[in-house]
């Protein structure tokens, strides 16, 4: 996408978005969790559009990360987490005991803060979440591969070196490497927890680039510090303080009209 | 100077001059060892000493100087009161005419120089009874007699030649090829009294046996007849006549010869080959004369064996405990006592570990496996007794909590962002263990592995208890299937050294041979590691960017 492009991206028009005419991917009723014996996220109710980006804002500890955590699960590895409520992803209960969390985990990508990719080669990272699923067809993976690939935008910088080691690769291509991983396995929902916060302003552009590209297949929920990013990237955001969502609407309002007190202190800068 | 203790200097000083003393010692200790143990392959020279007793007699003595003592004197006219006089060790050889092989001679019995080269003469290593010093008179072969020295050399010369080659002919033959028949022979033995045991014995297996012994009985009396015929070409290989210090005669059969060599003759040349030759030989042969003379080759074979398999069974162990320990046993008071039991496990002295490898091992685990399996080869046991098997087993158990450890801290190190990746993307955790976090962790394994064997392969004490024998008569690794023989005993360098070194009749004869072999340890170490360093290099350089 050329520069004009997200230009004309960024200054769309407002559409009148509203979530009662959005199709649900995810919804949150009554959510407490509990990091032993501190609540951490109290009483959270939110549904998450589909095919949307859904940004999350809000000032440190404030349980953004905690709350993108729950949509796959992340938080069952700590032993001390507690959490109760319902979530569902269109319609199936992700917490239910029958639900196998390694499938939920395919039906919910996440791409983290820092760059993380397997000390590999760039081909068998993006392979990899298609090898666990038993798929070893060189055909079909890569096919996936350069899909995948293309769809982070990394194909034609990597397509001469994909058996070259991953972490040769420069911080805003492993992140993209992440991402292009996330998508092989062509999950409904992709979690980003602050993408681009350990990245360098150009990166950080590509990277909004392709949110905006991939929204069109995927369902979209980011984690972001930045509120001028939250501004460009996402249909949606929700403010979140001290573990409450405070308010959550369509972007543009949210930052030019906000109903609570709280979020038009926390974007006008008076605290965060 | 009191700037220069402000300045922390003399710290520096003083950490720079333990540095230095460490690595002095190290190179000190290698340097002495390998001077030592070298110097017993080099030719050494022959001198000719005449002696004038204090009784009055004279005596001519030949031989190599192998030490130099001082020796405190009481003399009053001296400075001190005392003065100090040289002694001199000589190997004077001819264990068969002298008794010994080795004098001492003081230097105020000497009379004349003592480094004086004795001409032309001519040094033989023996099979038994080690080596001789003298002159060749003559050589007699098939009833000829070539009394030209010169002549009688070159004759001598090729006549060991072949009687070295048919004396491994004979080796190979009777060593290697009845050795593998006669295991056989036993393996029918037992298979018999196993059909027996089952009741399965029956006409046509009593037929097949018979039939399969005859066939190797025939074998074997092919080979037999062959050797016979062979020891016979080597009782008529001739022999030579020296003349020896003390104007005697000595008569040496050719086919007791291994070789023989004219030091005082070398070039500087010849002396480097006869020593790489030396030190091959060391490494190939089989010992002789109670392991004081020939090589060390089925010592090294145990201990690379035992080492390797030890190597087998340790790192699974030792992984697969480290995985369950830091991956999924929860953190508590359990965890903390195996984690301490673990760490003082490596403090057990190792004899310890030898009783237990004897007690449980050998005594419990071994007999119970011949009730099971072998009941009818009792009442002579199978793997109820100290073998291969239960001394890598004990090696594997003392270096176990090596590798625990190194494990644990290799995958503590596992970036808690490269599981979550793995997690994220759908997979179960031991998914995520096995093909994220365990290769990642390979480089500590390495290094746990490393520290293992150079452990394991130095270890005596246990291994005296559960299968190190003085001398084994097979091999543990042979070209017999099963190949890598389990239930059977073996030599070990480190037992050899102990063995040569202290429960050797002949102590001065040893003494190189003790350097020798402890080098060779020493390098044997140094190889097993050098090669799991390599592996652990090239690992790490393939996750080196990973350490952000």
């Amino acid at each position: 996408m050329s520069e004009q492009n997200i230009s004309v991206a960024l200054d769309r028009d407002i559409r009148g978005l509203s979530l009662a005419d959005e199709k649900v991917a995810i919804e949150v009723k009554d959510w407490n969790l509990y990091y032993g014996s501190k609540q951490a996220l109290k009483s959270i109710n939110m549904v998450v559009p589909e095919n949307r980006v859904t940004a999350f804002i809000g000032p440190s500890g404030c349980g953004k990360s905690t709350l993108l955590r729950c949509f796959n699960r992340m938080n069952d590895l700590i032993d001390i987490v507690n959490v109760e409520g319902c979530m569902t992803l269109h319609g199936d209960d992700m917490y239910a005991k029958e639900m196998n969390v390694a499938s939920l985990r395919r039906r919910v990508g996440m791409v983290f803060q820092k760059p993380n990719p397997f000390p590999k080669s760039i081909y068998e990272n993006v392979a990899y979440g298609l090898r666990l699923q038993g798929i070893n067809d060189k055909a079909v993976l890569d096919e996936t591969v350069e899909w995948a690939l293309k769809g982070a935008g990394l194909w034609d910088e990597v397509k001469d070196r994909l058996n070259e080691n991953a972490l040769g690769m420069s911080g805003g291509q492993q992140q993209r490497l992440c991402i292009a991983r996330a998508i092989a396995i062509k999950p409904e929902v992709l979690l980003l927890d602050e993408p681009t916060s350990a990245l360098d302003p150009i990166s950080t552009l590509a990277i909004e680039e392709l949110i905006f590209e991939l929204k069109k297949e995927f369902t979209i929920l980011i984690v972001t510090h930045n509120m001028q990013q939250a501004a460009r990237v996402s249909d949606y955001t929700a403010f979140m303080y001290m573990g409450e969502l405070i308010e959550y609407t369509d972007t543009d309002t949210l930052f030019t009209n906000p109903q609570m007190k709280r979020t038009e202190d926390y974007i006008t800068g008076r605290y965060g | 100077m009191k700037e220069w203790f402000k300045k922390g200097e003399h710290w520096i000083w003083f950490s720079a001059s333990t540095v230095s003393i460490s690595v002095v010692l190290v190179f000190g200790l290698l340097g002495m060892i390998a001077w030592k143990g070298l110097i017993h392959f080099w030719p050494h020279a022959v001198y000719h000493i005449e002696v004038q007793h204090q009784g009055g007699q004279q005596e001519v003595i030949v031989g190599e100087l192998h030490d130099t003592k001082m020796k405190q004197v009481e003399d009053k006219t001296a400075p001190h009161g005392s003065r100090e006089v040289p002694q001199y060790l000589f190997k004077v050889g001819n264990r068969d005419v002298y008794g010994i092989d080795f004098r001492w001679v003081s230097s105020e019995d000497i009379v004349g120089d003592v480094e004086r080269l004795e001409k032309d003469v001519v040094v033989i290593e023996r099979y038994e009874y080690g080596n001789v010093y003298g002159h060749v008179e003559s050589v007699k072969v098939n009833g000829q007699v070539e009394s030209n020295p010169y002549k009688a050399l070159e004759v001598l010369a090729e006549q060991v030649e072949k009687g070295v080659a048919l004396h491994n002919q004979i080796h190979q033959l009777e060593k290697i090829e009845i050795g593998a028949i006669n295991y056989k022979i036993e393996g029918l033995r037992l298979e018999e009294k196993r059909l027996r045991a089952h009741n399965d014995f029956d006409a046509q297996a009593e037929a097949r046996l018979a039939a399969e012994g005859a066939e190797l009985q025939k074998e074997f009396d092919t080979l037999h007849q062959e050797v016979q015929v062979l020891y016979k070409q080597a009782q008529s290989m001739g022999e030579v006549t020296l003349r020896i210090a003390g104007e005697r005669t000595l008569n040496v059969p050719v086919n007791k010869i291994v070789s023989f060599w004219q030091p005082n003759n070398m070039t500087t040349a010849e002396s480097i080959g006869f020593f790489l030759s030396n030190i091959g030989k060391f490494l190939r042969d089989e010992p002789r004369e109670a392991n004081t003379e020939g090589g060390v080759f089925p010592a090294i074979i145990g201990t690379v064996t035992m080492v390797m398999l030890m190597a087998i069974f340790v790192t699974p162990m030792g992984v697969i405990a480290a995985i369950y320990m830091s991956e999924y046993a929860k953190e508590g008071v359990l965890l903390r006592m195996v984690r301490i039991s673990i760490n003082n496990l490596a403090g057990v002295p190792s004899i310890v570990f030898g009783i237990f490898g004897l007690g449980f091992f050998v005594y419990i685990l071994g007999s119970s496996i011949d009730e099971l399996f072998y009941s009818y080869a009792l009442p002579s046991p199978t793997f109820g007794t100290p073998g291969l098997l239960w001394a890598s087993l004990t090696m594997a158990l003392l270096t176990l909590p090596v590798v625990i450890v190194s494990t644990q801290e290799g995958l503590s190190r596992v970036p808690r962002a490269l599981r979550e990746g793995g997690l994220a993307l759908g997979a179960t955790k031991s998914e995520t263990i096995m093909r994220i976090v365990l290769p990642m962790t390979m480089p500590a394994i390495m290094t746990g592995l490393i520290l293992a064997i150079a452990r394991a392969a130095g270890e005596v004490a246990p291994l005296m208890l559960v299968g190190v024998v003085k001398l084994a008569p097979e091999l543990p690794l042979d070209m017999v299937a099963p190949f890598v023989h389990l239930d059977r005993k073996f030599m070990h360098l480190g037992f050899h050294i102990y063995d040569v070194g202290f429960q050797s009749p002949n102590v001065e004869a040893s003494q190189p041979l003790v350097y020798a072999t402890s080098l060779l340890l020493v390098l044997i170490i140094l190889g097993l590691n050098l090669g799991a360093i390599t592996i652990r290099n090239r690992l790490r350089e393939k996750y080196k960017s990973l350490d952000h």
